[in-house]
């Protein structure tokens, strides 16, 4: 009786490891049992606007040829849908930055980094300045509308203002010291009113305040009022899930958990209007599979379930040359993309010797630039002989606000160890005690040069540092922190006194304040000693004169005045050396696998505004969704 | 002592894993003395260089003597190294995309492929369905075949510093040779380069000999503790076993994997050097060493002989030394080896985690497999960084186990043939 009993358990047992070891597998491939239209990972209080998210079960399978899939962006799960949030970890919607992400929400203007204008989107028009320099009007275009029909009123662009400005987000209190207000003149007018400067009564940062209209997003007031009724302080505000959300672009939530993200067109989108695009963006679904890493995204890519890829892809050009993908880059031969950001190596100014300017220049001189970009970069970035150093980045745009000739004599290509050497033999700084490193005033010059570890190309550029160190008699070693670590110390004065001495970060990249933004965050003094600073001078740089140009600048109307202004910049930033530029890096790593969709931009497309490379989502690269076309229709 | 190790080498398992094992340590203290270019400096600018001789170009050119070779087929070969087959019949489907019959393009002759191509590529030219990936080819295609049927000599030139105009130095005709030793700079990267720009062959060396260090202190630390517990719990027993196996069992239910990782991470990446990791290693893989060896004690620790040591007034440690170790000691030997063969395995699972000894101080195995797949070279299909490195660990462990393998056959009354 007893040993039957026991039969019968393990039997039970073993019927029930199966059955559930089925389970996932017996789910998939019965979708129909299913009920459509029921909302996956949708809170119950939320009421998600129409159409109803999809099951998963939609999602695994959507049909390639209306999908277009990225990675590269998504990291983990999305959190949130709330354009208030900033911590929504919600890559293909919410991205308010220089070049925002338009998916979803929209800004007025649109950035486009290759010729450096704002296009219209919601906007109507360009926008102007009024006479006096001290507000700028533009209208909305009448076309416009929400998600739920209404139409986008200025009262929605003020509200977003004035909701940034009450509760003090990082919108508005980055942009209060700029921007005074915005109010709306009538339904269809919008005036942005700058903070004025006291002594010429003009906009005091009027760079800042029309970079506010392609940077920030315009969310319904109707909506942001029943956020407020439900929230009603910042934190809870920005906690918000906001699945309700009501908004104005091309794509909407249609389904996201641990796995993937996926977008689905909205079919009454207004920019269909001939006053915008004149049609739908050509992809139904813009879907993010959550890789696990780079190399995982890279098998993907190669396989053609990428189709734009926004990730650092070691040695792209073997997939084509070697073997034969159909993948190519914005460029066809290295960089391969538009360099943009810059990162840099900043000193510790108040590290023993890096006071001096004479230390600073010569480990800059001395180190091998193009084995850092042929090696860590995969020759994916510009080089210092086709690009000389400066404070701007390699796009033609700002290349051209200074004058080359007039710093020639002051950049370095580096690898330059005799002149280094020479350097600090003619500032006293020699080797005396034997050691066989130099010494200032007699104590040996020992610097740790720093970045994050796990930032691999970043790592291999620190350790070329250190190399350029021991080779001109200076001792540089490395260290790597944790990025955990890293990001709560570099950005607080003063840095730790060991540990600290040469730390890296990247600098601003493109937008409609470049470069002026980047030289004010490299080398203005009013970032210089402080803490929690995200953005810049990081070594503690302290220069009035320089200071005194980068304040003026942003009012400067005089195209030749901004040159020869810039061009001071850069000779006092190549002459003090407070950081140097380590490489070129491209704003987006775009690459494209044109297995199932084709025509993206590159370089010569021949579009007008040229579309950016930047991956179909950011600023006005969106419009390059409505290029693309089937290889095999 | 004599007898134990001629019937140690008459198993053929030991012989040959013994055989490999020192072949490669023989090469880890050979080649460094023979080749004595320091392993981890940077040659190469640009990553993961192919396997191969490296001639320079520029002595080549400039070589003292060189020789005038007739060779029948070196056009031919000259052609299909810049104009695969593949490329001619890509040409083929361009052509025909463009309008040309069928019929009149022959890819086979080449001149007059050439003279078709010539006549109607248009490198602005797109058709219906063609990617820009395909129209990126077809450039470079066309971009390759410039000069590609030429029977002229190349002329070098060089700028005179005066005039700054290039002035003729001298001239490379199609049929010169040179001989390769009269080239000033030749490097053999038997390896290829890795992702640094490093000689991989140079660097798998010392890679090696350092793998092998880390395993061996791994292995010293855990046989030593594991045999130092082992012994004790097994012939005092009582309370003291209870102790030790308390410990032992708790070491046994944590995955030492897990706890290695956390520790490497806990360290801290400024102080991973490889005998820190060694030393982790060995504090974290005692365990089974303990167990095993307690369990031997206990079942020798009633012997006859024992008990008349006792009886003697023999101490403890005596007793253990003389009565109980040599008892067990092939069995120790064995497991030492296991150890080594274990220690080596975990440093590499650490390293490709990242949690292996700082990169730039020292290679090891798992740092190399590490980097070669940050640089994704299994991807770009860049055997030569990780494959060798994959094939020494395995003949590591495989050596290993064979000897492990073979002694037992020896000492296992069990197994003895």
């Amino acid at each position: 009786m007893r040993k039957s009993i026991y039969i019968l358990v393990a039997v039970f047992m073993a019927a029930t490891m199966v059955l559930t070891s089925c389970g996932p597998a017996a789910t998939t491939v019965a979708p129909a049992t299913s009920v459509p239209g029921q909302p996956t990972a949708v809170p119950p209080t939320a009421v998600p606007p129409t159409p109803v998210p999809a099951p998963a079960d939609i999602a695994a399978s959507l049909p390639r040829n209306e999908t277009l899939y990225f990675n590269g962006q998504q990291w983990g799960s999305v959190v949130c849908w709330n354009p208030y949030s900033s911590s929504c970890n919600n890559a293909m919607a919410i991205a308010q930055q220089d070049n925002a992400r338009v998916t979803m929400f929209e800004t007025p203007y649109l950035y486009d980094m290759l010729d450096g204008k704002q296009y219209p989107l919601l906007a109507d028009g360009p926008f102007a300045w009024d006479a006096g320099m001290t507000a700028i009007t533009f209208k909305l275009k009448a076309a416009a509308h929400w998600s739920d029909g209404t139409p986008v009123t200025a009262a929605d662009v003020a509200y977003t203002w004035a909701t940034h400005a009450k509760y003090q987000d990082n919108v508005g209190v980055g942009n209060k010291p700029y921007i005074l207000d915005v109010v709306a003149v009538d339904p269809q007018t919008v005036q942005v009113k700058a903070v004025l400067d006291a002594t010429t009564g003009k906009a005091f940062n009027p760079l800042v305040v029309a970079a506010y209209l392609s940077t920030n997003y315009v969310i319904q007031k109707a909506w942001t009022q029943t956020l407020e009724a439900r929230t009603g302080d910042l934190t809870k505000l920005q906690a918000d899930p906001a699945m309700d959300v009501v908004y104005s672009g091309p794509y909407h939530y249609f389904f996201a958990d641990d796995t993937k993200v996926v977008l689905i067109r909205d079919d009454s989108y207004w920019g269909k209007d001939a006053s915008m695009f004149g049609k739908l963006p050509i992809p139904k679904y813009l879907a993010h599979v959550i890789y696990k890493d780079n190399a995982s995204g890279s098998i993907a890519l190669a396989q053609g379930e990428v189709d734009v890829s926004q990730q650092f892809n070691s040695n792209i050009q073997v997939l084509w040359l070697n073997y034969a993908l159909p993948i190519s880059t914005y460029l066809p031969d290295a960089p391969y993309g538009i360099g943009a950001s810059l990162p840099t190596a900043f000193y510790n100014l108040a590290s023993y010797g890096l006071d001096q300017v004479a230390v600073r220049k010569a480990i800059a001189m001395a180190v091998d630039y193009p084995t850092i970009i042929a090696n860590a970069m995969t020759n994916q970035s510009a080089t210092f002989d086709q690009v000389p150093r400066s404070l701007m980045n390699p796009t033609t745009g700002e290349q051209a606000l200074y004058d080359h000739a007039a710093v020639a004599s002051l950049q370095w290509a580096g690898n330059d160890i005799a002149g280094a050497k020479k350097l600090l033999d003619d500032a006293g700084i020699k080797d005396i005690n034997g050691d066989g490193f130099r010494e200032y005033n007699g104590k040996t010059l020992h610097f740790t040069a720093t970045c994050p570890n796990g930032w691999s190309d970043w790592q291999a550029a620190i350790e070329e540092v250190a190399s350029a160190g021991k080779k001109i008699g200076i001792d540089i070693v490395t260290s790597f922190p944790e990025w955990a670590v890293y990001q709560t110390v570099f950005i607080n004065w003063p840095l730790p006194t060991t540990g600290y001495d040469i730390v890296m970060f990247s600098n601003d990249g493109a937008g409609p304040t470049e470069p002026w933004g980047r030289v004010n965050h490299i080398m203005n003094s009013q970032y210089a000693k402080t803490t929690n600073n995200w953005n810049g001078n990081w070594g503690g740089y302290v220069n009035p004169a320089a200071d005194a140009l980068i304040n003026a600048l942003p009012g400067e109307t005089d195209p030749a005045k901004i040159k020869a202004d810039y061009t001071e910049l850069v000779k006092i930033y190549l002459t003090d050396v407070p950081s140097f530029t380590l490489m070129y890096r491209p704003q987006s790593f775009h690459t494209v696998n044109e297995s199932v969709w084709t025509g993206f931009p590159h370089q010569d497309d021949g579009t007008n505004p040229p579309v950016p490379p930047l991956d179909l989502t950011d600023g006005w690269s969106i419009a390059g969704l409505y290029n693309l076309t089937l290889v095999k229709p | 002592m004599k007898h134990t190790f001629r019937q140690v080498f008459h198993s053929g398992k030991f012989v040959v894993g013994f055989s490999i094992f020192m072949g490669l340590l023989l090469i880890v203290f050979v080649y460094p003395v023979i080749i004595k270019y320091p392993p981890l400096e940077v040659i190469g600018q640009g990553t993961f260089f192919p396997p191969g001789i490296y001639v320079n170009t520029f002595d080549s050119i400039n070589a003292p003597t060189t020789y005038t070779l007739i060779l029948d087929n070196a056009a031919a070969k000259r052609i299909s190294n810049k104009l695969s087959n593949d490329d001619r019949l890509a040409m083929k489907e361009w052509l025909v995309s463009d309008g040309i019959p069928d019929t009149q393009i022959d890819t086979s002759d080449i001149v007059s492929l050439l003279d078709l191509w010539e006549k109607n590529f248009d490198p602005t030219k797109s058709f219906p369905g063609m990617t820009y990936a395909k129209e990126r080819y077809y450039q470079r295609v066309n971009a390759s075949l410039q000069g590609i049927l030429s029977t002229e000599a190349e002329i070098i030139a060089a700028q005179n510093p005066q005039t700054n105009a290039l002035e003729q130095t001298g001239v490379v005709k199609q049929t010169d040779y040179v001989n390769i030793s009269n080239v000033a700079n030749v490097r053999v990267l038997l390896l290829g380069t890795d992702n640094f720009g490093r000689d991989v062959l140079g660097e798998l060396v010392k890679a090696t000999g350092v793998s092998l260090q880390i395993g061996l202190v791994a292995g010293i630390i855990a046989t030593l503790i594991g045999l130092a517990l082992g012994l004790l719990g097994g012939y005092i027993g009582g309370f003291v076993d209870d102790i030790i196996m308390f410990i032992t069992n708790m070491f046994t239910v944590i995955p030492t994997f897990v706890l290695l990782i956390l520790i490497s991470f806990s360290i801290g990446q400024e102080k991973r050097g490889a005998v820190t990791i060694a030393i982790v290693i060995g504090f974290t893989s005692w365990v089974w060493t303990a167990r095993a060896v307690r369990s031997q004690v206990v079942s020798l620790r009633n012997r006859d002989h024992v008990n008349l040591s006792k009886l003697s007034g023999h101490s403890i440690v005596h007793i253990i030394a003389t009565d109980i170790l040599p008892y067990i000691a092939s069995y120790v030997v064995m497991a030492f080896i296991l150890q080594i063969s274990s220690g080596i395995l975990s440093e590499a699972g650490l390293s490709i985690l990242g949690l292996g000894p700082r990169t730039t101080d020292v290679p090891t195995l798992g740092l190399m497999m590490n980097w070669a797949m940050i640089y994704q070279a299994e991807i770009l299909g860049k055997w030569w960084a990780y494959f060798p490195v994959l094939v020494t660990i395995a003949l590591i462990t495989f050596s290993m186990n064979l000897m492990n393998t073979g002694l037992d056959q020896v000492f296992n009354p069990a197994l003895r043939d």
